[in-house]
């Protein structure tokens, strides 16, 4: 968001809560502010806060960014009401897509399939009945919700209960009430979705699909477009009907209406994010176009700058989220200090990282770390890209979700792009790797000196650097 | 001093002389060193071929070798003749220690309780997720360690199972 906003030759001005002093959001922004102390509640949920802000350093407008408040209805319409621009939707658009049974009604008003479901349920008694009803495999979700924040999945009705419990806990930390309800879930679909930009003028374009059927617990880990599944009659008819609830909702800005894509190619609709997508670099990546910079012109009452026979996409690209979580010990999350950190570049990469050497994770947030994102002319020189990109860099101080992202680069199933959303689930941490014999020599090297330096830096650190010496001097000769 | 190294599926057998010398296997390796990060990282030639070891993280130790992760252990000769290392499970009992900081949101056993491998006992909160903690093995929940509603630290023992 600052880049862009540096490539329109705007100035950026960051909010920080106490822990992100050090954040590189920060040092990037031409000014930053404290907003609060860690916990969410008390700083980047802060309306009134980050509004009070906004004005005090003289902004004009405020972009949302994703997550926090970015889908929060009562947030656009004060910061309208402060006097300042909310790139983004409208409230009323948000409220209208943002209750999720209501966005539901105005797809199939809009005549959109959905998948069956309900309103808002009372309790876990009422879910019960609707489960009994619909049948099962059922999901719970969050009424006020997005992102796949607070969802599960139901197999069985002895589940339920717990699932309940965790859905409306998840809802309330994250969306701030604890509504939600339930919809079939529909077997091994791909999660397909399709961005949107609509203009004041009357102008929407769609830009394109993304496939992020690679998540967990519908978190996404990889998306890619194209979508290895959609074809070019399904991305016109994702296109349109992602269009025409952009119009039947009057819809203003950037968003993203998700669907779910069975294997004969049927889609329901899922949701529409009301904001921009973490992953929206990988559809810049293949459209040449600036998708912040383009929120900024919408937001600012200019006409969009192309019409849907402008939108050219050419070749295919990946995202890679790099996250705090430790794919060898089920996803656990785990915060700690970085204590190396080495970035990928060369031919066909892109990385949006917010990471730093000395740059303590917080557990208080989304556990992203870093978005590696791979062009190529097509899907297989994306893949050899990425894949590339991902065994050069290097994270060290605390697990991340390397190992899972370059296994799945290595995947039979994705290479064949026949994968679905139980992907993450089917894979098992190989903890077998191809080693070389000089890798294996090296790696039992460097596993030996690690080793040293733990013992000899509490017993004798003189010995460290003679033995060092030595054994450098004698490796030379 | 010798060590046993393993990485991953493998086991090498490392020899560190006090002239700075390898051998591995009891073969002489010609590597040249170089620590490119202090205790953390290593460029390491061999005959030519260029390799990078990196310690991703201490406790499991795990290594990342030229952008292939590996679980890894290094046990000197005097570990092996004190008899290896110790694990965390002992005369039928095991622990169940948080594996990051959190709040621990609930606790679904209370002492006594039976309960089965795997099945949820506590719920824990980090980075905005609940996430389900589930009994490391069958038995009667021994001891609670910790109290629904307190923050807790990484590696804080929650609950002991004894196996009977």
């Amino acid at each position: 968001m600052i880049r862009s906003c540096h490539d329109l030759g705007l100035r950026a001005v960051a909010v920080y809560s106490d822990i992100d002093r050090d954040a590189l959001h920060v040092r990037a922004a031409d000014a930053a502010y404290p907003i609060g102390p860690a916990a969410p509640r008390e700083s980047y949920l802060n309306a009134a806060g980050l509004i009070e802000v906004a004005k005090r350093s003289g902004c004009d407008a405020v972009h949302p960014g994703y997550g926090f408040l970015s889908e929060n209805a009562d947030f656009a319409q004060a910061v309208g009401e402060a006097g300042l621009v909310f790139v983004g939707p409208p409230a009323s658009v948000q409220r209208a897509l943002g209750e999720k049974t209501a966005a539901r009604q105005l797809a199939r008003e809009a005549g959109v399939p959905v998948a069956e479901g309900t309103e808002r349920l009372r309790d876990v008694s009422a879910a019960k009945d609707a489960a009994r009803r619909i049948g099962y495999p059922v999901l719970l979700k969050p009424a006020a919700g997005g992102g796949g924040k607070g969802m599960r999945s139901v197999t069985r009705e002895e589940d339920l209960a717990a699932a309940w419990r965790a859905s409306t806990g998840e809802a309330m930390t994250a969306f701030g009430q604890p509504a939600v309800y339930l919809e079939r879930e529909i077997a091994n679909p791909r999660h397909v979705e399709m961005q949107i930009l609509a203009d004041g003028h009357g102008r929407v374009v769609w830009l394109g699909e993304r496939d992020c059927s690679i998540q967990r617990r519908h978190q996404k880990l990889v998306e890619e477009t194209p979508g290895p599944a959609v074809d070019d009659p399904l991305r016109a008819r994702l296109g349109d009907a992602a269009v025409r609830i952009a119009r039947a909702a009057g819809y203003l800005n950037a968003g993203t209406v998700e669907f779910l894509v069975d294997p004969s190619g049927a889609f329901w609709f899922l949701e529409v994010n009301t904001r921009l997508q973490v992953e929206h670099p990988i559809t810049e990546a293949v459209t040449g176009l600036d998708l912040v910079g383009l929120q900024l012109r919408i937001a600012s009452g200019e006409p969009l700058p192309l019409a849907q026979q402008d939108v050219v996409r050419r070749g295919a690209a990946i995202e890679c989220r790099i996250t705090a979580e430790d794919p060898t010990n089920g996803f656990l999350p785990a915060g700690g200090e970085i204590a190396l950190v080495r970035e990928p570049a060369g031919p066909g990469i892109r990385v949006d990282s917010a990471l730093f050497v000395g740059m303590t994770v917080p557990t208080e947030y989304d556990p992203l770390l870093a978005k590696v994102i791979a062009y190529g002319r097509d899907r297989p020189e994306a893949i050899v890209r990425m894949r590339r990109a991902l065994a050069e860099m290097r994270v060290a101080g605390i697990p991340t979700s390397l190992p899972f992202h370059r296994s799945v680069m290595s995947d039979q199933t994705f290479a064949s792009g026949r994968y679905d959303t139980g992907f993450v689930s089917r894979w098992k941490p190989r903890l077998v790797a191809e080693l070389s014999d000089g890798a294996a020599v090296a790696g039992a090297l460097g596993a030996v000196l690690f080793a040293r330096s733990q013992t000899i830096r509490m017993t004798s650190p003189p010995f460290d650097s003679a033995w060092a010496r030595a054994g450098r001097e004698d490796a030379l000769r | 001093m010798r060590y046993v190294v393993t990485l991953g599926d493998r086991r090498l057998e490392v020899d560190l002389g006090s002239d700075g010398r390898f051998t591995l296997d009891d073969r002489a390796v010609a590597a040249d060193v170089r620590e490119v990060v202090r205790a953390r990282q290593w460029s390491i030639t061999i005959e030519g071929a260029s390799h990078e070891v990196t310690v991703v993280t201490h406790d499991p130790l795990r290594l990342d070798v030229d952008g292939i992760d590996l679980q890894t252990s290094v046990v000197d000769e005097r570990a092996l003749r004190a008899g290896g290392t110790t694990g965390r499970v002992s005369g039928g009992r095991t622990e169940l220690r948080a594996p990051m900081p959190g709040l621990l949101k609930a606790l679904h056993v209370k002492e006594g309780d039976l309960v089965e491998a795997d099945a949820p006992v506590a719920t824990l909160e980090a980075m905005k997720m609940e996430n389900e903690l589930r009994a490391p093995g069958a038995g009667r929940v021994a001891r609670i360690a910790a109290s629904a509603g307190t923050k807790v630290e990484g590696g804080a023992l929650l609950l002991v199972i004894a196996s009977d």
